[in-house]
């Protein structure tokens, strides 16, 4: 039972993850692969909010995510110069340098050792500890996400984006500004990725870098790809899929030991096959180009 | 003298940075997209090199020729398996790219799942090493400067002189032309792969002889080798090789100054930097927008 709760947190997470990622590259056509780096430093900065200057949980979200959010708009600036490959390996960079600085900024955030020992979040007055708690707890980020998103997908400003994703020059032409509505966008998808980051640190209680590598882009990346993107449905449905998919290998009683490497295989088969036959993924509307 | 040592050790690591810089360029330049399973490649050549030398006893240069060969044959398959069906169907470059990180992930994790994920020693024992002067050079080192260094002229010289290394490279410029000059442009593919496949292997063996190899050195490789031709500026030969010298140089020296951990950073640091200032690269010329 435990065990089924606990793939329910985390597919909970990883749909907050993929909602938000898809305001960049399901709305906004932009290929970013630095959300896991908008997902470390969430994590990193509630849990040093939490242990350092001891304040409680929900401040300590609202904290680390105002601090996202500030350098998401940083990031902007020189990665919203560029589209297609420089735009890549702009974030890119981006996620390779905070992967860095979690890694080597010892004093700060022990580096490879991790941070062990994270509090288990207090929100007024009642302390969350068992595993079910925390699934309502995760249901009820998610429930105000939902609330938080929809309506953004579906207004003028969801719109626009889609504009600017189809034609960008077209869409100028109407008086949109690209950079704005990119920079909303990607400061909304940054800031929205801490929110993950805060509930799976104080979820496993023990965070260290090797969570927020490249390879976890890529794999936020594989779920909007594989699910698709550009609508809700896509993203649920993909971040569903992609979290289940391994515990489903599990029971054909793959050795532990090989385990990963076939997972991760099968996450490179399905790019593939997806960019063959179905470049929008199972329910998405945006195509890859 | 430390400084010398240093950039002694920098200019060796320049080459094998030239040497990835020219295999991603090939293919970046000629056919504009964004090759990431050179990647594999790379990863590709060192552990064929670690089967036959290490595993089945062939003897060094010849599994060196074998590690290069076979490489020269996944790059190509990469093509007429993955890359060319897609373009028939009209895929952009993003849709490359995506099947190209796919191709990428498959066979690193097939290597990882057939070779584990420790590090592998090709040479054992300490190699002899020279002394110049006060500085000291390994035989390794020694023998990377020059192939790789060699390597970096032959093909300069290939570029000027060899007709289809020349096409290649106009390609590049106006791969609609070549088709009316009549190039057929599917060879040129597989030149290109091939090209770019042989240097990978080239590269990943220098450095497999050294320190050995892990199935994941391929994502570095391939992202030092895209900084590196991005940072000098995708337009020139040397302006390459000159990205190259530049990072490799950085990296000395911030060995020197910080810490070796902080080398990936600064990289990326370095090609940020250039595209925001100098976005044709540091050694290119600016070009008029009609030309681009």
């Amino acid at each position: 039972m435990n065990y089924l709760v606990h793939i329910a947190i985390m597919i909970e997470i990883y749909i907050m993850l993929a909602l938000s990622l898809n305001l960049v590259l399901g709305f906004g056509g932009l290929m970013s692969l630095c959300h896991a780096a908008f997902y470390g430093i969430g994590a990193y900065a509630t849990t040093l909010f939490m242990l350092h200057f001891h304040v409680s949980f929900l401040p300590a979200v609202a904290f680390s995510l105002a601090f996202t959010a500030v350098i998401a708009f940083l990031l902007s600036f020189p990665a919203l110069r560029f589209r297609g490959d420089p735009f890549v390996l702009v974030t890119l960079g981006f996620q390779i340098i905070i992967y860095a600085i979690l890694y080597n900024w010892i004093s700060l955030t022990r580096g490879p050792y991790g941070i062990p020992g994270i509090p288990r979040p207090e929100i007024f007055g009642f302390q969350i500890t068992s595993i079910k708690e925390y699934f309502v707890l995760a249901s009820v980020f998610l429930v105000i996400i939902f609330i938080f998103l929809i309506p953004i997908y579906n207004s003028p400003y969801g719109l626009t984006l889609k504009a600017l994703r189809e034609d960008e020059i077209a869409a100028e032409s109407l008086g949109k500004s690209a950079f704005r509505s990119f920079l909303t966008a990607f400061v909304l998808a940054g800031a929205l990725a801490s929110i993950p980051g805060s509930l799976y640190a104080t979820y496993v209680t023990y965070i260290d870098p090797t969570s927020f590598t490249i390879d976890e882009s890529i794999f936020q990346l594989t779920i909007l790809l594989v699910g698709g993107s550009g609508n809700l449905k896509g993203p649920v449905a993909g971040a569903i899929f992609m979290v289940v998919l391994p515990e489903a290998l599990r029971f054909l009683g793959l050795p532990s030991s090989i385990a990963p490497n076939v997972r991760q295989i099968i996450y490179g088969l399905l790019l593939i096959v997806f960019m063959f036959f179905r470049p929008q993924g199972f329910l998405g509307e945006y195509k890859v180009r | 003298m430390l400084l010398l040592q240093i950039l002694l050790n920098g200019l060796v690591t320049a080459g094998i940075y030239a040497l990835l810089a020219i295999g991603f360029g090939m293919v970046y330049r000629s056919l504009r997209f964004f090759h990431i399973a050179y990647g594999a490649v790379y990863t590709a050549g060192a552990y064929i090199l670690y089967v036959f030398y290490c595993k089945l006893g062939f003897p060094l240069v010849i599994a060196i020729f074998l590690g290069i060969a076979f490489s020269v044959i996944l790059g190509i398959l990469m093509d007429t398996i993955a890359y060319l069906p897609l373009e028939k169907k009209g895929a952009t470059a993003g849709v490359l790219f995506i099947a190209s990180l796919g191709t990428y992930i498959v066979i690193v994790n097939l290597i990882a799942l057939l070779f584990g994920n420790e590090v592998k020693v090709v040479l054992e024992g300490i190699q002899p090493s020279f002394n110049i002067g006060p500085l000291i050079l390994t035989r390794l080192q020694a023998i990377q400067f020059i192939v790789a260094w060699g390597t970096v002229l032959l093909f300069w010289l290939a570029i000027r002189k060899n007709l289809t290394v020349k096409a290649l490279w106009a390609m590049g410029e106006a791969p609609v032309l070549l088709k009316v000059l009549g190039f057929s442009w599917k060879r040129l593919r597989i030149y290109a792969f091939g090209i770019s496949s042989a240097i990978a292997a080239l590269a990943s063996i220098l450095v497999a002889l050294d320190v050995g190899i892990d199935p994941h050195v391929g994502m570095h490789a391939i992202l030092t080798g895209a900084v590196a031709m991005l940072v000098g500026g995708m337009e020139n030969y040397w302006a390459w090789v000159g990205g190259a010298f530049l990072l490799a140089m950085c990296q000395a020296l911030s060995i020197w100054k910080f810490s070796a951990r902080w080398q990936d950073a600064l990289t990326f640091a370095i090609l940020i930097l250039t595209l925001l200032f100098r976005p044709q690269g540091l050694f290119s010329p600016l070009k008029r927008r009609e030309e681009r």
